[in-house]
């Protein structure tokens, strides 16, 4: 199962939101992995992966799941995503 | 050793205009240097390395709770979300997987530890602006595993006996949080930068505080007396009794509550500068007659978005509301220099002393930012108790002055067609830049204060970086051409027809304040700590003799002439 969603935090996917979509993907069962619309992909239950990507404001990612709750998980994580303000310490 | 090299001075930045003094203590963190070449692979047992691996990070998840409580507690959220970042890299699969993969290759664990964060630190290094800030964090993570892998656990900084001088290789975070300002004299470390998070948290509870002493301070055996001299910068083993008189009279100085006059009776303000709503606690406490510059950067630091105007509102009116009876300066958003906020849309863009920040970015791409501050300041006041006065940073023409005067007009009027309740502050710009001195009548016609920042002032009168430790010599407010342009600007500011007051380390010095009265400033505001010295020495001026004086500093040529004069009043 998967989706494209449009980085909204106008820092992109830097630490902060990458924080937050990290501990968001460690909170379902599923299998979770992220990397650009075109590109490879890395795990999501890794801050440092993540943040790796460097994917800026405006750009598209895809985002994998794969498990029982994995459409619960693409919910959540498209909400975190397309969040302008990302939360400060969640 | 010979005698004489007990008594020796290690140079290095002050983080803190602080004095203190009391007994070494090293606490040693683990660092990745320190680490000798590894053992043979065959001595080395996969199982037990593994085992020795997760009882550390276990250890080192319980510590990160615990600071994490503390920082929380007594300095702030924002603060304390640092170590849910340093949790999570502690957790990071990427950082797991490499640390098991280095002992399957049989490395012992703190080997192996140094190599998984290597890659992930050199990754974060190499991007610019905050997200190099997380190599740090990720060093402090390392090291922590370090230490405790060590079987150090680490010099409980919480328990330490009063007067303990802590030294440490590098201020962390965690450091500073552990840190019981009750019970630590002073504070110094052997590598790291001034504007380092952890040295604002050092300067927000006020421990006297050097940074970056080099190797020499190694040389310091624990139980050795130390002064730490956070306004010199400098760490002195073994003080003599003249020298150790300075911290006695900074402990001894009466906390004077009303406002202060000099001995023939010339009023002089002081205030507090503050960057934290938990400054203002320290504000009241040593005395202030009000807050002369609140840095709403400091609002902004560490968070990917700015807080939005409600938000402002309710902090700038708890500022007001401490001082009902004082003025209360609250200086607009002053990004880049020492201060890099991620700028919309660029990331990671430079923020040169010498570039875009102040007021240039409020009048240029941080326009919406700027006319949110300004809405919440003028809401702020007409809410508020005390008296707000708003002063543009970093302004450097007449035009960009009024241009930032007409912001506030216009964030006033569209609040009037709202019909939102505002009212207008006080209005002032920063003389922080050589031409907003030279400017300064111009600017005094425009507004009603004006308020020298000599820390600003000084590195661009002398060209020298202030973060940069290889010119530090010259960033010094008793140079005779940083003097003459503060005697200029008081007087231009004055014949315009406007206060001027003084923020900085230059007005919190205590020595130079009957030098500063008789320049002329009618304002000082200097870091909580300095007030009760500072309003000691403005009761023993007289304001004939500091102007004579004054008029003979100014005709000195050289800094050494210049102390010289200081030191003989």
């Amino acid at each position: 199962m998967e989706r494209i969603v449009t980085v909204a935090p106008e820092d992109g996917l830097h630490v902060r939101p990458a924080t937050a979509f990290v501990r968001t993907a460690n909170g379902f069962d599923a299998n979770v992995r992220v990397g650009p619309a075109d590109g490879d992909l890395v795990e999501a239950e890794s801050v440092l992966a993540v943040t790796s990507l460097g994917v800026p404001s405006g750009r598209a990612v895809r985002i994998v799941a794969k498990g029982a709750d994995a459409e619960a998980a693409l919910d959540a994580l498209e909400a975190v995503l397309s969040t302008p303000e990302a939360k400060r310490s969640t | 050793m010979p005698e004489d090299d007990h008594r020796r001075t290690i140079d290095g930045t002050g983080a803190a205009p602080l004095v203190g003094v009391g007994t070494a203590v090293w606490a040693r963190s683990g660092s990745a240097a320190d680490l000798e070449a590894p053992p043979e692979p065959a001595t080395v047992d996969p199982a037990v390395e593994r085992g020795r691996f997760d009882d550390a990070k276990a250890r080192a998840r319980e510590e990160l709770e615990r600071e994490r409580e503390r920082t929380a507690e007594r300095i702030g959220e924002a603060e304390a979300a640092v170590f849910d970042a340093h949790r999570q890299f502690l957790d990071d699969p990427q950082i797991t997987d490499a640390v098991a993969d280095a002992i399957a290759d049989r490395l012992p664990a703190e080997h192996a530890v140094r190599r998984a964060f290597e890659g992930p630190i050199d990754q974060f290094q190499e991007t610019d602006g905050t997200v190099a800030e997380r190599a740090d964090d990720l060093r402090d993570v390392r090291d922590r595993l370090l230490r405790i892998l060590a079987g150090d656990d680490g010099v409980d900084l919480g328990t330490v006996p009063d007067g303990t001088v802590v030294l440490v290789r590098r201020l962390t975070p965690s450091d500073a949080a552990r840190l019981d300002p009750d019970r630590v004299a002073g504070f110094a470390t052997v590598e790291g930068g001034r504007t380092a998070h952890a040295a604002i948290f050092a300067r927000s509870i006020g421990v006297p505080a050097v940074v970056d002493a080099g190797e020499e301070l190694r040389s310091i055996e624990a139980g050795a007396t130390v002064l730490v001299d956070g306004d010199a910068g400098s760490v002195i083993v073994d003080p003599t009794t003249e020298q150790r008189k300075r911290v006695e009279v900074g402990g001894d100085v009466e906390i004077r509550a009303a406002p202060v006059s000099t001995a023939d009776g010339n009023p002089i303000a002081v205030d507090a500068n503050v960057c934290t709503l938990s400054d203002l606690e320290a504000a009241i406490h040593h005395g202030a007659d009000g807050i002369g510059l609140f840095r709403t950067e400091f609002l902004f630091l560490d968070r990917p978005t700015p807080p939005n105007e409600d938000e402002q509102v309710e902090t700038y009116a708890e500022v007001l509301d401490a001082f009902p009876e004082g003025r209360v300066v609250v200086r607009t958003l002053d990004v880049g220099g020492d201060k890099p906020i991620s700028p919309p849309g660029r990331p990671g863009a430079e923020h040169s002393f010498l570039g875009e920040r102040g007021i240039r970015r409020s009048l240029g791409p941080d326009a919406d930012r700027f006319e949110t501050q300004l809405r919440a300041l003028l809401r702020a006041e007409a809410v508020g108790e005390g008296s707000l006065s708003v002063p543009f940073p970093m302004v450097s023409t007449v035009g960009e002055l009024e241009a930032a005067i007409a912001a506030v007009e216009s964030a006033a009027g569209a609040l009037a067609e709202e019909g939102v309740d505002y009212a207008m502050p006080e209005l002032g710009a920063m003389i922080e830049t050589p031409s907003a001195a030279l400017l300064a009548e111009a600017f005094a016609e425009r507004v009603d204060f004006l308020s020298i920042g000599t820390n600003d002032l000084t590195q661009y009168v002398m060209a020298a970086a202030r973060e940069d430790d290889r010119v530090a010599h010259l960033h010094d407010p008793c140079e005779p051409a940083v003097l003459r342009i503060v005697e200029r600007a008081v007087r231009a500011g004055h014949s315009g027809g406007a206060r001027i007051g003084m923020c900085g380390e230059m007005a919190a010095d205590s020595e130079l304040t009957e030098l500063l009265i008789g320049l002329g400033l009618d304002e000082l505001s200097v870091t909580p700590h300095s007030i009760p010295e500072v309003k000691a020495s403005v009761t023993g001026v007289d304001t004939d003799e500091a102007r004579s004086f004054a008029e003979r500093a100014l005709e000195a040529t050289t800094k050494p002439t210049v102390r010289d004069y200081v030191a003989d009043r």
